[in-house]
């Protein structure tokens, strides 16, 4: 099946997301795809989950699975490093769900980039995530993490509906994580413990090059949230997402900063970009041409 | 490739509209301003990619849906960024603009960028027919209709009483990419009101079999 070059070590040998347990709880049986990679996901009796796949020619087990976060986690070479960690699920009072599964015709690096994007919540989550005329992005602070990735910090937006609980707009404090160059990380002000956030991350399995799965995990501190909402309000949101994703041209993230214009709103993409280009990912981006 | 093609009939986009087209695999995002003005452009925004067809004419101006950036219909020029509202867009910021002329009854695109639009009179009167999308490459199309467009549904003509010679046509084709091609057609000269539906119905039913010929070629 490879007649393109081999996936890059950051990716292959790193663990993604392939399916949401409450799905697999329904259908027992679930067939993705990683990386190019079809794969077939099957629940055993004792609640463990087997993969099957083909990543080097003829279908064999795959070892490297496992269950966290109510998301199932493949990794199809050898594992270099831990699946991401998410603290705040281990809060025990926070309710923890993911957020439901939407296939994407589109490279889940664009899908991360647009889950960054600070610039369009005011048009396409009007009356949601924003609301004109508060379209300004003011300036954000934008730095690597120790341990790989970017962090966001100092953004703020206005926001009429910031949650499903929530009917009053306020201005809300944004904080994100680049974790892995396909997982990212939102931290938002809660409007009742204003020393606690709440937790929102966008996990794109890359099905292939221009296909990904959004996969969505949450940890919300527990005042007046419930489950259903919460996962209603997530797909809402997607949803609005999800026909813009599809219509980007082209359907890869350029990695060239003459690809496509920034400006300073675009800060956190732009930063994003360069540490893709810097970690060596090429799956799912336009890399930037050699000189 | 300095060469003109029609990509639509100019009634096909009305005043503030926006439609997508595609010329030799150029896709394509033809809107008409408030005013009247068409354009032509690459149908990507110059910011994040997204069509432009998502977007909407705004005035004398095109709105992208993803962060409603606008662009100035003729220079294709960017003239308000909401994130930076107070600052005005970078002279360079603008998605690529193609050539493009109005004859009266349809629309030509010039994918070279210098193209001069010619100096054709208005036709006018003429009458543009429904375009036909075909699955084949412009030449399958060609040789279909040098082989005798009428003849493409036999029986049809014979109980037709319109006299096609009445009215001269012209076929017009766009390569839209390398194995599909829209046929556009005008017939040259005034059809009255009362024959018009009859004679567009007619011409349907004829390109339809070119299309049809056309493809089972291909």
């Amino acid at each position: 099946m490879n007649t393109s070059p081999p996936v890059e070590p950051v990716l292959w040998d790193d663990w993604h997301p392939v399916g949401e347990m409450v799905q697999l709880q329904r259908t027992a049986v679930l067939h993705t795809m990683l990386l190019g990679v079809p794969l077939t996901l099957t629940l055993a009796a004792d609640g463990s989950v087997t993969a099957t796949g083909a990543p080097h020619g003829s279908p064999v087990p795959l070892p490297h699975v496992q269950i966290r976060y109510g998301l199932v986690w493949l990794c199809l070479g050898t594992p270099a490093r831990e699946i991401v960690d998410f603290p705040e699920t281990r809060e025990s009072d926070r309710v923890v769900c993911t957020g439901g599964s939407v296939a994407v015709a589109v490279s889940g690096l664009r899908a991360v980039e647009n889950f960054l994007d600070l610039g369009h919540l005011a048009f396409v989550h009007a009356g949601y995530l924003g609301e004109e005329p508060h379209t300004e992005i003011c300036a954000y602070k934008v730095e690597p993490l120790a341990d790989g990735g970017i962090l966001a910090t100092q953004c703020r937006v206005y926001q009429p509906r910031p949650s499903p609980m929530e009917s009053q707009g306020f201005d809300v404090d944004y904080i994100y994580a680049v974790r892995r160059p396909y997982i990212v990380v939102l931290f938002k002000a809660n409007p009742v413990e204003k020393e606690r956030m709440d937790m929102i991350a966008l996990l794109a399995q890359p099905v292939t090059e221009e296909r990904c799965v959004a996969h969505v995990l949450m940890a919300y501190p527990p005042h007046n949230v419930d489950v259903a909402s919460l996962r209603w309000f997530q797909q809402l949101i997607f949803g609005q997402d999800r026909p813009i994703l599809e219509n980007q041209l082209p359907k890869r993230l350029p990695l060239d900063p003459r690809a496509e214009i920034s400006v300073r709103a675009d800060s956190s993409s732009a930063h994003y970009r360069r540490w893709l280009s810097a970690v060596g990912v090429r799956y799912g981006a336009v890399p930037v041409a050699a000189a | 490739m300095n060469r003109w093609f029609a990509v639509s009939a100019c009634g096909e986009v009305p005043h503030g509209q926006v439609a997508q087209s595609q010329l030799l695999g150029q896709e394509l995002v033809l809107w008409r301003s408030a005013a009247g003005a068409l354009n032509a452009w690459e149908n990507r925004c110059p910011h994040r990619g997204v069509r432009l067809t998502l977007g909407a004419c705004v005035g004398e101006e095109l709105r992208c849906q993803y962060h409603a950036w606008r662009f100035a219909s003729g220079s294709g020029q960017c003239t308000h960024i909401p994130s930076h509202p107070h600052q005005k867009p970078a002279g360079t910021i603008r998605p690529q603009v193609f050539p493009v002329f109005e004859d009266g009854t349809f629309a030509w695109v010039n994918l070279t960028r210098e193209a001069v639009s010619p100096q054709r009179p208005a036709a006018g009167i003429d009458t543009a027919l429904r375009s036909i999308f075909a699955r084949a490459p412009v030449a399958a199309v060609r040789q279909v209709l040098l082989r005798g467009y009428a003849d493409q549904s036999v029986g049809l003509v014979d109980e037709f009483t319109l006299d096609a010679t009445e009215y001269a046509l012209r076929f017009m084709l766009q390569p839209v990419t390398e194995g599909q091609t829209i046929i556009h057609a005008r017939l040259q000269g005034e059809v009255t009101a009362a024959k018009r539906m009859t004679v567009l119905r007619h011409h349907n039913v004829l390109m339809s079999a070119v299309r049809d010929h056309a493809e089972a070629a291909a």
